[in-house]
């Protein structure tokens, strides 16, 4: 093929050319005001620290405090009036143009808010930023996306982060961008992987102290996952941890001694982790080892990927870490939230992992209490509650079928459990549905697919629910669906659970009995994170809703539902 | 049966895939010239890009950065209609109008690697033929690189 010669120079037909000036900011052409009141200018540490008890109005970090409970003490919206729930406003994100990912783009975001300012991420590099009584857009920003970015498994972001006149977050070509929180405008961005290597980020950053935490993404390109943490004005890097050691480095005993399967040991951090600020601990979970689901070319345990990671804040080291899926085979990621609790005196974490287990660990060390299942259909393996790990169906010899319970989507994704601490009652969202995997080991090369094998998750047959569970792992209660759940819970002290599916109906449950009180349809199926928020005494519920990422894993048998793209909030008539 | 001895460029005339209304009712995207954007002294970028008249496409129709950064773009609009331009840029989108004959500049910021697509916002012009791409080349800088031995690709 040769290169088609370039088109020669032409003149305009009349000989000289209108002047068409300077191209200017498209936002230029809306109604946006291009600013917003300086809100975030006083949020430091030490809110954020006390951010559920002092400021309860706001939701000033991803899971609204540093436990990962998502609860909230507003109770303003109760189960005596919640029937009474209606549409306060509609923000409708929309794209122009050619986008990667075109068919996976959606809301999987937890919105933030502080003194009566939203800050929500979008798809495709998109931060607007709101008046949270009316929804009005005051300002956003519109990175540019590569359209042939590597994205797994589709072109999403989590959410963003706020402290001193700023707002941050990260973008799908793995930047990691500071921006002014009354204008949008960029103050600095960095680089923070490497997009030819099939690097990507999506998780919301975590402010702790006077540095932001940060992740990436790529698990499924045969990356190495790696933990960063930036200077909050500077955007320095302060360190970084590798979640696959190198050969010497302990853990690197869990991985062939020859070749280099380290290298390409995936273990990404791609959702946000959880804080004590006593112990100075991050809790991080970590993604699937690489290949997913070819374990012949990295024998071992393959630390610390699937695991919780216990990093001390200050200089990134491992002080502890415990694996959920040891040698993982079915793409068992355990980057989902660790929620801590204390129980009887006790610090411990809980984590409802994919591989369809509920595990509770001394936070302080990592040690097991117990181990419960959380999902109907588990045969991939079985774990006792001791935590010994004895797996059964996994994709062993080439070209030969596999099916197994959960699917790669697991029995949890990655949306939220919430914690109510008033009734020591764990609400998660299960996914029910199998896979068959068949082993297809392929050659490694750097930012193509690396997944060892073909999948194909079931279309039928499936189910979810909204489940309680005590911190014990009994169930209390359990609201059944035909199809997974593949969105996050909100608990309030309302004594409410509130959760969206994937056919659109926003629900509100009895927090002790599970009896729908409420329900709406949003028009569109719910796959991020509802949050609640006071301005001037009314309380709110908002929700991104909008269906697409990784559908074809999650619950492929309503992937052609059609997309949306609305935030919601609602709140009580008069 | 593809024809893949034969040069690119003749199977696209031959094939009516590159104008408007031949086979197609507009233009395949991506089926005009490559260019390449020409690098100043301070590391800044510049090129132009072009409507000829009747063609409903932009010229080049793959523009090639040699990396990522700011680029000045003259636009220049040869054709007998009014069109319009919206570029890809850190930030926020850049919009121009283009009147019929007319000329105007783009300042964009662009991370790389990577490639971007723009066009004309205006009716199905982006369809017709006037979407092109801006390819970035080049590397993530060394720090934001995987501390692991090179890896072969394909």
């Amino acid at each position: 093929m040769t290169t088609i010669p370039e088109a020669p120079e032409s003149t305009s037909p009349k000989g000289e050319y209108i002047d068409a000036g300077k191209a200017i900011n498209h936002s230029q052409l809306s109604s946006l005001k291009h600013s917003a009141p300086n809100v975030t200018k006083g949020i430091d540490y030490e809110r954020i620290l006390k951010a559920r008890t002092a400021e309860p109005q706001n939701w000033i970090t991803y899971y609204g405090a540093y436990d990962g409970q998502r609860h909230s003490l507003l109770d303003q919206i109760n189960t005596d009036n919640v029937k009474k729930l209606k549409v306060a406003w509609i923000h409708q994100a929309s794209s122009t143009g050619l986008i990667a990912s075109t068919s996976t783009y959606a809301f999987e975001a937890c919105p933030l808010v502080v003194d009566g300012i939203m800050f929500v991420t979008g798809w495709d590099g998109f931060l607007w930023a709101l008046d949270a009584t009316t929804g009005e857009q005051l300002w956003r920003y519109k990175h540019a996306v590569p359209f042939d970015i590597t994205l797994c498994c589709a072109n999403v972001n989590r959410g963003c982060a706020v402290a001193n006149g700023k707002v941050y977050m990260v973008t799908q070509n793995a930047q990691l961008l500071c921006l002014n929180a009354t204008n949008g405008e960029k103050i600095w961005h960095k680089a923070i992987g490497d997009v030819r290597a099939g690097e990507s980020a999506s998780l919301a950053p975590l402010v702790i102290k006077d540095t932001l935490i940060t992740g990436s993404a790529g698990g499924e390109y045969g990356v190495r996952g790696h933990i960063d943490c930036w200077d909050l004005e500077t955007g320095d890097h302060k360190w970084r941890t590798y979640t696959v050691p190198k050969p010497g480095e302990p853990g690197s005993e869990t991985w062939p001694a020859d070749g280099e399967a380290w290298a390409r040991g995936g273990g990404n951090h791609w959702v946000t982790g959880t804080y004590d600020p006593e112990l100075n601990l991050y809790f991080a979970g970590t993604g699937n080892p690489g290949p997913d689901f070819d374990g012949e070319v990295r024998e071992g345990d393959n630390l610390y990927t699937d695991s919780v990671v216990a990093l001390d804040v200050d200089s990134g080291e491992i002080k502890w870490h415990y694996q959920f899926t040891p040698h993982d085979l079915w793409d068992y990621d355990s980057t989902m939230e660790m929620t801590l609790f204390e129980r009887d005196g006790k610090k411990l974490l809980a984590h409802f992992d994919k591989n369809g287990y509920m595990f509770v660990l001394d936070r302080t060390n990592g040690e097991l209490q117990h181990v419960t299942p959380f999902v109907d259909r588990i045969d991939w393996g079985v774990i006792t509650r001791d935590g010994k790990v004895t797996p059964r169906k996994y994709p062993e010899k080439e070209g030969e079928p596999v099916h197994f319970f959960p699917g790669p989507a697991g029995a949890k994704e990655w949306t939220h459990a919430a914690y109510n601490p008033n009734h020591d009652l764990f609400y998660v969202p299960v996914a029910d549905v199998g896979a068959t995997a068949t082993r297809r080991r392929r050659e490694f090369k750097e930012g193509m697919p690396y997944w060892g094998a073909a999948v194909e998750v079931d279309i039928d047959n499936m189910a979810g629910s909204v489940s309680a569970f005590d911190s014990h792992g009994e169930e209390k209660w359990r609201y059944r669906m035909d199809m997974p759940m593949a969105a996050s819970i909100l608990s309030t002290a309302g004594n409410l659970v509130f959760a969206g599916k994937p056919t659109g109906e926003f629900m509100a449950f009895h927090a002790e009995t599970g009896e729908k009180l409420w329900e709406f349809q949003c028009g569109s199926g719910h796959h991020s994170s509802p949050m609640t928020y006071t301005v001037d005494g009314k309380q709110y519920i908002a929700v991104p809703v909008g269906w697409g990422g990784w559908l074809e894993g999650i619950i492929p048998g309503m992937s052609a539902q059609g997309h949306g793209a609305s935030l919601i909030a609602f709140e009580l008539s008069d | 049966m593809p024809m893949k001895t034969q040069d690119r460029s003749e199977l696209l005339s031959k094939l009516g895939l590159d104008g408007q209304n031949k086979a197609t009712i507009g233009r395949v995207l991506s089926t005009g010239s490559i260019g390449e954007a020409t690098e100043r002294p301070d590391g800044t970028m510049e090129a132009t890009i072009r409507i000829g008249e009747d063609e409903m496409s932009w010229e080049p129709s793959i523009l090639v950065l040699p990396h990522g950064g700011t680029c000045e773009l003259t636009i220049i609009n040869d054709d007998t209609n009014t069109h319009a331009c919206l570029l890809p840029s850190n930030g926020d989108k850049k919009f121009i109008g283009l009147l019929n004959g007319s000329k105007g500049t783009a300042t964009i910021e662009l991370d790389g690697p990577g490639y971007y697509w723009y066009g004309s916002p205006a009716g199905n012009d982006e369809g017709r033929g006037l979407t092109a791409a801006i390819v970035v080349s080049g590397e993530v800088p060394p720090e934001a690189k995987l501390d692991r031995p090179a890896q072969s690709r394909p």
